[in-house]
């Protein structure tokens, strides 16, 4: 007697076992998508995070942020316990270009696809759909702009972002393919500053010991473009060096109303998120030809449209 | 002993077998060539958008005062019906025809005044500044998956602007001055967010002077 109800209790239990593992892998259960970021530490990124997130859930999936700190080890962490938790898809901020790829292999594999947003990874097959400024083109509006600024002549400086990172070089190559066509621009300095404010500061110090009469720096980012500014401010040369930047952060952009920064390219860091996580819900709905790259347009705030770019810089 | 050399004998002819199907060799010139075979040529792909797709696509432009009417009074329906673009975001692209006089000639562009006279609407031919993407993207035939790569995309912009540069604009500059009516063809860049119609440009895809 004892025994028979044994079994009977084994039974029912392993019944119930297998009834709460189909109601977890069941229709009704939302689908679970993971929010991989290069780092939290820059309010940039968090916007793209938190905007990422709150578009797939207001399109009825469970959503998750995860910091990879800048490491990729972390971000492998991250994906292999994506994957393990039954996560459905991931939209992803790489911390490597090339670094990031086994990553997003690895998901490949797991049947995740994975949507890449404002930055890449250097391989075309890799993710499903890669959602970038299009910072090339965006370089080209400022580089037209910065011939007309100046009149065609002058010296300037360049100070390049991370020399590893894609934007970096888009950017540059972009502003160069229209600056290039002009041999009275002479570029005397063309330095690496990291994307970072007090470098660019450091650095653009520097290159004014030896090149005093330079009319204008170009900066691979806004960071740059303020650290520039301040070694100009210290320099007593403000007034006569146009600084140029890229991002649209509200710094900048508040400076270009001023008069101090003459033009920066406004990117679009939550079109980009809510476009890969819509991306995510058409995927999931059986969409597949999704374009391997996707740019997103980088509009250039100068000091005739400041005015409509103040309110979107805060945000 | 016979067996080791047996064994000996058959792992030398494993490894040689190994070993040659392990290494090819190839001329270095055979190698650049295919490899050459597979690069987008940009040039090329410019080229013959312009003549297969752009010139007869030219048919289906925009009559530049009509479409300035539209966007005053219908914005979201111009931009939809008439603009395209091969990536997403505000700015949106739209090709376009008209005639207008020429009331100055600039250093970096002609301002031609469009008529009819009751448009009183003054525009800018782009003659200097002729760059971004407004001509590659205005037909909206390209698509975005016909390109491996953006940067790909970037050069054929690159490319058709160049032909513009040197072909299109020097034998009009050549010969434009103020008063004359040109006839034109050519695409507009403009922001369906921040939207300004006072200060249009016009990137020529062709310059006709119809009226000296």
């Amino acid at each position: 007697m004892r025994n028979k109800f044994t079994v009977l209790l084994s039974l029912l239990l392993t019944l119930l076992v297998v009834g709460s593992c189909g109601k977890k892998s069941g229709a009704d259960e939302p689908k679970k998508i993971a929010v991989i970021i290069s780092t939290l530490n820059n309010p940039w990124f968090v916007v793209l995070a938190e905007t990422a997130a709150e578009k797939a859930r207001a399109l009825g999936y469970e959503a998750k942020i995860f910091d990879s700190q800048n490491n990729t080890a972390l971000e492998t962490d991250h994906f292999e316990n994506a994957i393990a938790s039954g996560f459905s898809a991931v939209l992803f901020n790489p911390t490597d270009a090339d670094g990031s790829i086994v990553n997003v292999l690895k998901a490949k594999e797991a049947g995740l696809p994975v949507f890449c947003m404002d930055r890449e990874v250097n391989s075309p097959e890799a993710a499903t759909s890669q959602i970038l400024s299009d910072s090339y083109s965006g370089c080209v509006t400022i580089g037209k702009y910065f011939v007309q600024q100046m009149n065609k002549k002058g010296k300037y400086v360049e100070l390049l972002g991370l020399v590893g990172d894609n934007n970096t070089w888009a950017r540059s190559k972009g502003f160069h393919s229209v600056v290039d066509n002009y041999p009275d621009l002479k570029m005397v300095a063309q330095q690496s500053a990291d994307f970072d404010r007090n470098k660019a500061m450091e650095v653009l110090e520097s290159v004014l010991q030896a090149n005093p009469d330079i009319t204008a720096v170009f900066c691979g980012n806004d960071a740059m473009a303020m650290g520039a500014y301040q070694a100009l401010v210290a320099a007593g040369l403000a007034n006569k060096v146009k600084v140029f930047g890229f991002d649209g952060a509200q710094d900048v952009v508040g400076s270009i109303k001023e008069g101090k920064i003459v033009a920066t390219g406004m990117q679009y860091p939550k079109v980009m998120a809510q476009t890969a996580a819509t991306f995510a819900d058409e995927y999931f709905k059986g969409k597949r030809d999704f374009p391997k790259k996707m740019p997103v347009a980088v509009e250039m705030v100068n000091q005739q449209n400041v005015s409509d770019y103040l309110e979107l810089a805060k945000n | 002993m016979l067996k080791k050399g047996i064994k000996y004998t058959v792992a030398l002819i494993l490894l040689l077998i190994v070993g040659y199907n392990s290494v090819y060799i190839k001329k270095l010139s055979e190698v650049k060539a295919a490899a050459a075979t597979g690069k987008f040529d940009a040039t090329l792909y410019a080229q013959t958008f312009w003549q297969e797709k752009l010139t007869p696509g030219l048919a289906k432009a925009n009559n530049l005062p009509e479409l300035l009417t539209l966007l005053k009074s219908d914005k979201e329906n111009a931009f939809k019906n008439y603009s395209h673009a091969l990536g997403i975001g505000n700015l949106r692209y739209f090709l376009i025809k008209g005639i207008g006089k020429i009331t100055a000639s600039n250093e970096n562009d002609i301002s031609v005044t469009l008529l009819p006279d009751s448009v009183g609407q003054e525009v800018k031919l782009a003659t200097e500044f002729v760059y971004g993407n407004a001509v590659r993207d205005a037909l909206g035939i390209l698509s975005i998956n016909d390109f491996s790569n953006t940067m790909d995309m970037n050069n054929v912009s690159a490319e058709i602007n160049k032909k513009i540069r040197t072909e299109i604009i020097p034998p009009f500059r050549a010969q434009a001055k103020k008063s004359d009516v040109v006839a034109f063809t050519g695409a507009i860049e403009l922001n369906q967010v921040h939207l300004r119609l006072d200060e249009i440009e016009v990137i020529p895809v062709s310059l006709n002077l119809i009226q000296k």
